[in-house]
């Protein structure tokens, strides 16, 4: 191949790839929505009247945009989490265990230092449920790192072992007086408030747009955590690093790298952002833990990660995606009497597209390829 | 206190809830031979229950559900083959997908068919298969009840998984569909130039992986609980992989680990029974099976070598 | 009649014609060598025969009859086995289940091993093949794993057996043997294709050479009627500089890398570097040479700090990192070309600049504390894709998509441009064409005349003959035997390549340390 060829085809690549970037995940989630489509129609309901709904119920008023806002923030934190590991080349299928004990560390320590003013009290919360989350991704982080134990069992396991502890802590130590298994309220200082709650009577009546009814600043922190984490992947060295280990793990220890470290920090980073989507949780949904304050976050994490493309500034669309749906499907199956479990087959299909996808690209470089190489 | 925790049926309770993770982890055992990841047991399991329990339901017929399940797991395998085999996506990707995939349906067909989540009505179950008389008392009465209850109390796929993981691990051993097994799993380009094809070999792979772990569902619904409940599986799916890891990718070795963890999980049940007398809260004694797969992970990785190919979709030519 | 011919048979990569209507044909009872450089086209042709890749055009005829080949199984069923460059071997199963492999006798799905084992057996017997049916192909060395391929292709009955690159991982003596059963192989009607780029091999073996250049065919000759400078030209279309001249004597400097007494455990448990000492200098290139497999990655690998040794000491200037991790070494003035460009050299899915930081990363002026400096590393991108001619529009390209010659470079770039105390390039040319084989070799030559200490690994004669100043040859794990360039050519460095005169050597000779060059 001549040289100018080759780089004309470089050339093209370059804006090839940036279009797919962008494209490509669109079109995954397209034809997800109309297998979805397609199913509520075959089981016998009217899509239309179904996607009305969940549009209503996601978008259609302030009030459903904060909803939104609700379901995404802890969906920001959970698919920042996996897409950190993927980036390393690591798997935390555990998010949800690791968002478990990122609530209680919360919810414990908001307990425990009630007189403290919000000021201190909510980063220190923040903070716990950070290292709280960390800390339950560290032992499959070490054996991953230490004898390759496979991070997506062990930390499937985590899951399942931290949900029993929450759900123990909930009807034994932490639990509230009463009949119900659930820790008492948190103090008001550590609640992370509503966003309307922000503004007057007098500005939220002339800016209707700002009743965002139960979304709340979780949104901010989620969103702050979106950017710093782009911001360690690409001008960092721990960022630099971490993606070396994860497309190239031979390499990056000929370089210098420990892979060893690099896993153990990377699966713990996530896990500590893991773990901070269960504290915004607590502190702004909740204001308690129960044993199901989490609706498989943690999980549905791994459908944002993969669609945003494992990055983080795209974790927040995805987000806002599978949040509006997250919002819209109790609307959905009110009005339009579709059961809510239609939105896990719609991430699984999202899932399922985003890894089939590579081979739809592959047809389209091959024809250009082609095209390129006939031409010259 | 002691007698009243081992006792014959502890050990009979074993060999039941060991069946489904055998079953999953032997199918886990012929996919990763073949070079297939398969983190997908869960949801496939999960489907045979629900598939199964859904055709007892209409039909009545403990059989007829048991085949159900057995062809709903390879169905839906049929989705996780098609995707990492022939569009060759990352396998532990595809099968993340699945297993949600499987959750997702059932929920929404439990609904749709039975108008309501949770869990189904209870359906006609399997017994099981022999029914001895106890000789009356003294030594030789005790020793035969606790032979009679570890032997002979089980229902038909208690033994027929036992069957199971022998066939195997002769099939893949001495048949020429073992070797190849054997072959794909290792060096996929070397089975393809002796003009074995690669992706049949791999496609029948992960259709027995779905069909066995399709009749784990069965095992768990028709024969263990009578009744489907939503996500049910609990995690049994990824205890199989482990189980098959610890087995050391044998269907027999797979088969004695699902053992350990079938103890750990029948001991758990029995303590939880005997809370009056034990009292620690019965949530720490249903982490036991899932700590008990991260402590043996721990202790066997090193020393246990997986397929060289397994993970790596295979591109011809 | 022939018994293979390919008419004008065509083959199209992305960007590359593999093939451009190739046709030649291979006579019953015949060895025709398909001679040519890396990327000439002769395995693509050949796997196309092999029904490995399909062709665009032209045809293949066997026995005279047009044989539309789509798949390893047709060209079975036709009698034709292949024996490819990296072997098609399942480690962990034996011998026999390799061979029988596919067409295994016994019925009802059943392996009948007994039957298996007697057909191996009487294989091996008729054609002078020893090797124990019951091994696993995991403990056999290189030279008879090559001997179950070829087996392998005989038990399903081929008739034209096609040789990719057959002697690349053998030592001399086995090249003799394998020969010897090319041979016998013709002597019982069999008819090979022996594909390969080494112009003495061909001399020695063909009937007929056909040579290959660019994806086509460009000559036909027979070891008669031509001689290697001949063919050298034919293959590479121009007159080779086969030695590339070094401008300067070596001015050895200080003694910068020191290995005393290395000993080196394999993966697999076994003491692959077993005992080694020397020394390397600055404005010297020292060569290990040797067959690959005798201990040559392990001691790279200990020296980088890649594994960990089991005894003795490196010392780099007086630096003890007999125990240093990557990091360390690297920190302590060395670089390192490893022999795996794609698994341990370069990221492919980083772009160049990333690629070009890559073991800088951490440090000044490319990074502030915690913070990477992109302008710096920018900088110094571009600085380097200028001094070392990378091809490419940006720094901003993925590694992924160069060419293999421009991807060399750009591991070159960053390890000579980092300005090392030691080079360690371990294999640098592999698989490289000749104009980027030239700049590595220019590149490898400039670091020593700037005074750096270079060890050099290959298993290339012509490259350790051409850039040497002293040659260590490496067999089993030992230094056998050391030369100065002038003492050293082709014959005595096989000669003791292949443990020639390791009886002779006496422990003194073994253990001593070799102070510096005096070429």
């Amino acid at each position: 191949m001549n040289e100018k060829r080759e780089q004309s085809v470089l050339v093209q690549r370059s804006w090839m790839v940036a279009a797919q970037k962008i494209g490509a995940p669109l079109i995954s989630a397209a034809l997800a929505v109309v297998v979805g489509s397609f199913i509520i129609w075959a089981s016998g309901y009217d899509p239309r009247a179904a996607f009305i709904a969940l549009w209503e119920g996601s978008f259609g008023s302030p009030k459903a945009i904060g909803d939104t806002l609700l379901k995404a923030t802890p969906l920001i934190l959970t698919g920042l989490a996996v897409a950190y590991g993927f980036r390393a080349g690591l798997f935390n299928i555990g998010a949800e265990g690791q968002l478990f004990l990122g609530g209680l560390a919360a919810t414990w320590l908001g307990l425990s230092l009630a007189g403290l003013p919000w000021f201190l009290l909510i980063p220190l919360m923040l903070l716990a449920s950070m290292l709280a989350g960390a800390a339950w991704a560290f032992v499959p982080a070490i054996l991953k790192a230490r004898i390759g134990a496979h991070e997506v069992i062990t930390t499937m396991m985590f899951t399942y072992i931290g949900r029993y502890l929450v759900s123990y802590l909930v009807i034994g130590p932490l639990k509230a007086p009463g009949q119900i298994p659930q820790t008492a309220e948190l103090p008001g200082a550590g609640q992370l408030s509503r966003i309307q709650a922000l503004f007057s009577e007098a500005t939220l009546a002339s800016f209707e747009f700002l009743k965002l009814g139960r979304g709340h600043l979780g949104i901010v922190v989620a969103v702050i955590a979106a950017v710093l984490v782009w911001f360690v992947l690409k001008h960092t060295t721990l960022g630099y690093e971490n993606r070396a280990v994860g497309f190239n793990p031979w390499a990056s220890q000929t370089a210098g790298i420990s892979v060893q470290s690099t896993t153990v920090k990377a699966l713990c980073i996530s896990g500590g952002l893991a773990g901070l989507a269960g504290s915004t949780e607590v502190m702004g949904v909740h204001h308690r833990l129960f044993d199901q304050f989490s609706s498989g976050f943690g999980f549905t994490g791994i459908a944002v990660a993969l669609l945003a493309k494992n990055h983080p500034i795209g974790v927040i669309p995805a987000a806002l995606l599978f949040g509006a749906l997250a919002a819209g499907a109790g609307r959905m199956q009110f009005q339009a009497d579709v059961p809510q479990k239609i939105v896990l087959i719609i991430q699984a299909l999202v899932i399922f597209f985003v890894a089939a996808e590579e081979i739809v690209l592959w047809l389209i470089r091959r024809r250009q390829k082609e095209a390129v190489s006939h031409a010259g | 206190m002691l007698g009243d925790i081992i006792t014959p049926d502890l050990f009979a309770s074993a060999l039941r809830m060991a069946t489904p993770l055998a079953l999953a982890a032997i199918g886990g055992t012929i996919c990763e031979r073949a070079g297939v990841v398969n983190i997908a047991l869960e949801g496939i399991m999960l489907t045979g229950a629900f598939f199964g329990t859904a055709m007892v339901l209409l039909t009545g017929s403990p059989w007829l559900g048991v085949i159900a399940a057995v062809a709903s797991g390879a169905g839906i395998s049929a989705v996780h083959a098609f995707a990492s085999i022939n569009l060759r996506s990352n396998q532990v990707i595809s099968g993340t997908a699945i297993n949600l995939l499987a959750l997702g349906l059932t929920g929404f067909l439990m609904e749709l068919w039975y108008g309501h989540p949770g869990t189904t009505d209870p359906i006609k179950v399997l017994r099981p298969i022999f029914n001895f008389e106890s000789p009356g008392g003294g030594a030789i009465a005790e020793a035969w009840r606790w032979f009679d209850s570890i032997v002979f109390s089980h229902t038909p796929i208690v033994y027929l998984t036992i069957l199971i993981a022998i066939v195997a691990q002769v099939a893949i051993h001495r048949t020429k569909w073992g070797l190849r097994l054997r072959a794909l799993g290792e060096h996929p380009r070397a089975v393809d130039t002796v003009g074995v094809s690669v992706y049949r070999g791999r496609w029948v792979a992960v259709l027995m992986s779905g069909a066995l772990a399709g009749l784990a569902g069965a095992n768990l619904t028709i024969e263990q609980v009578g009744s489907f409940t939503e996500n049910m599986t609990n995690g049994r799916g990824f205890i199989a992989l482990a189980a098959n890891i610890f087995g050391r990718w044998t269907p027999v070795g797979s088969y004695l680990a699902s053992l350990l963890f079938g103890f750990a999980d029948a001991l758990q049940i029995k303590l939880q029974i005997l809370r009056g007398v034990v009292s620690i809260p019965p949530q720490l004694f249903l982490m036991l099976p899932y700590l008990l797969t991260v402590i043996v992970l721990a202790g066997v990785i090193g020393r246990a070598v997986a397929p060289a190919a397994v993970g790596e979709p295979y591109e011809k030519g | 009649m022939p018994v293979l011919e390919l008419r004008e048979v065509t083959k199209a990569f992305p960007g590359v014609l593999a093939n451009d209507r190739v046709s030649l044909v291979l006579e019953k009872g015949e060895i025709v060598a398909l001679l040519g450089e890396n990327g000439a086209g002769k395995s693509t042709v050949m796997n196309v025969v092999y029904g490995l890749l399909s062709p665009d055009g032209g045809e293949v005829l066997m026995d005279g009859r047009p044989a539309r080949i789509k798949s390893p199984r047709q060209a079975i069923d036709l009698g034709i086995g292949m024996v490819h460059q990296h072997f098609m071997l399942v480690e962990p199963l034996t011998v026999t289940e390799n061979i029988v492999l596919g067409r295994e006798p016994g019925r009802f799905g059943a392996i009948d091993f007994a039957t298996a084992r007697r057909r191996v057996e009487e294989l091996s017997l008729r054609y002078g093949l020893k090797v124990d049916p019951d091994a696993r192909i995991i403990d056999l060395p290189v030279g008879m794993q090559q001997r179950v391929e070829i087996l392998k292709a005989l038990y399903q009955g081929a008739r034209v057996l096609i040789l990719d690159e057959p002697t690349a991982v053998l030592t001399p003596q086995e090249v003799r043997e394998l020969f010897s059963v090319i041979r016998s192989l013709v002597d019982e009607g069999l008819s090979v294709v022996f594909i390969t780029h080494k112009l003495e091999e061909v001399m020695a073996v063909a009937d007929r050479i056909i040579v290959m250049r660019a994806g086509r065919v460009v000559g036909e000759t027979s070891p008669e009627k031509t001689d290697d400078v001949g063919l050298a030209r034919l293959m590479v279309g121009r007159d080779v500089v086969l030695r590339i001249e070094k401008t300067t004597k070596p001015t050895c400097g200080d003694t910068v890398l020191h290995v005393e007494d290395l000993r080196v455990r394999s993966d697999r448990g076994l003491e692959a570097v077993a005992g080694v000492t020397f020394s390397v200098c600055g404005g010297e290139i020292v060569a290990v040479a040797g067959v690959s497999g005798n201990g040559q990655t392990e001691l790279v690998e200990s020296i980088v700090g890649l594994r960990r040794p089991l005894a003795g000491t490196i010392l780099l200037k007086g630096v003890d990192i007999t125990r240093a991790d990557a990091r360390t070494s690297i920190e302590a003035g060395l670089s390192h070309i490893p022999e795996d460009r794609h698994r341990r050299g370069l990221i492919l899915q980083f772009d160049l600049a990333e690629n070009l930081v890559l073991g800088d990363h951490r440090v000044p002026p490319y990074a502030k504390g915690p913070l990477m400096r992109p302008g710096q590393v920018g900088a110094m991108a571009a600085t380097r894709i200028a001094d070392y001619d990378i091809r490419t529009p940006s720094a901003g390209v993925l590694a992924g998509n160069l060419s293999g010659g421009n991807q060399q470079k750009l591991v070159v770039a960053r390890e000579i441009g980092r300005d090392p105390e030691l080079l360690v390039a371990a294999q640098p040319t592999r698989g490289l064409d000749v104009g980027a084989i030239e700049f590595v070799h220019r590149q490898i030559l400039a670091a020593r005349e700037s005074g750096k200490a270079v060890l050099l690994v290959s298993l290339e004669l012509e490259e350790v003959l051409s850039l040497a100043d002293r040659v260590l040859v490496m067999y089993e794990g030992r230094i056998v035997k050391e030369l100065a360039s002038g003492e050293a050519d082709a014959e005595t460095l096989g000669y003791y390549m292949t443990g020639g005169g390791g009886e002779k050597l006496s422990a003194q000779e073994l253990q001593a340390p070799t102070h510096g060059g005096n070429a």
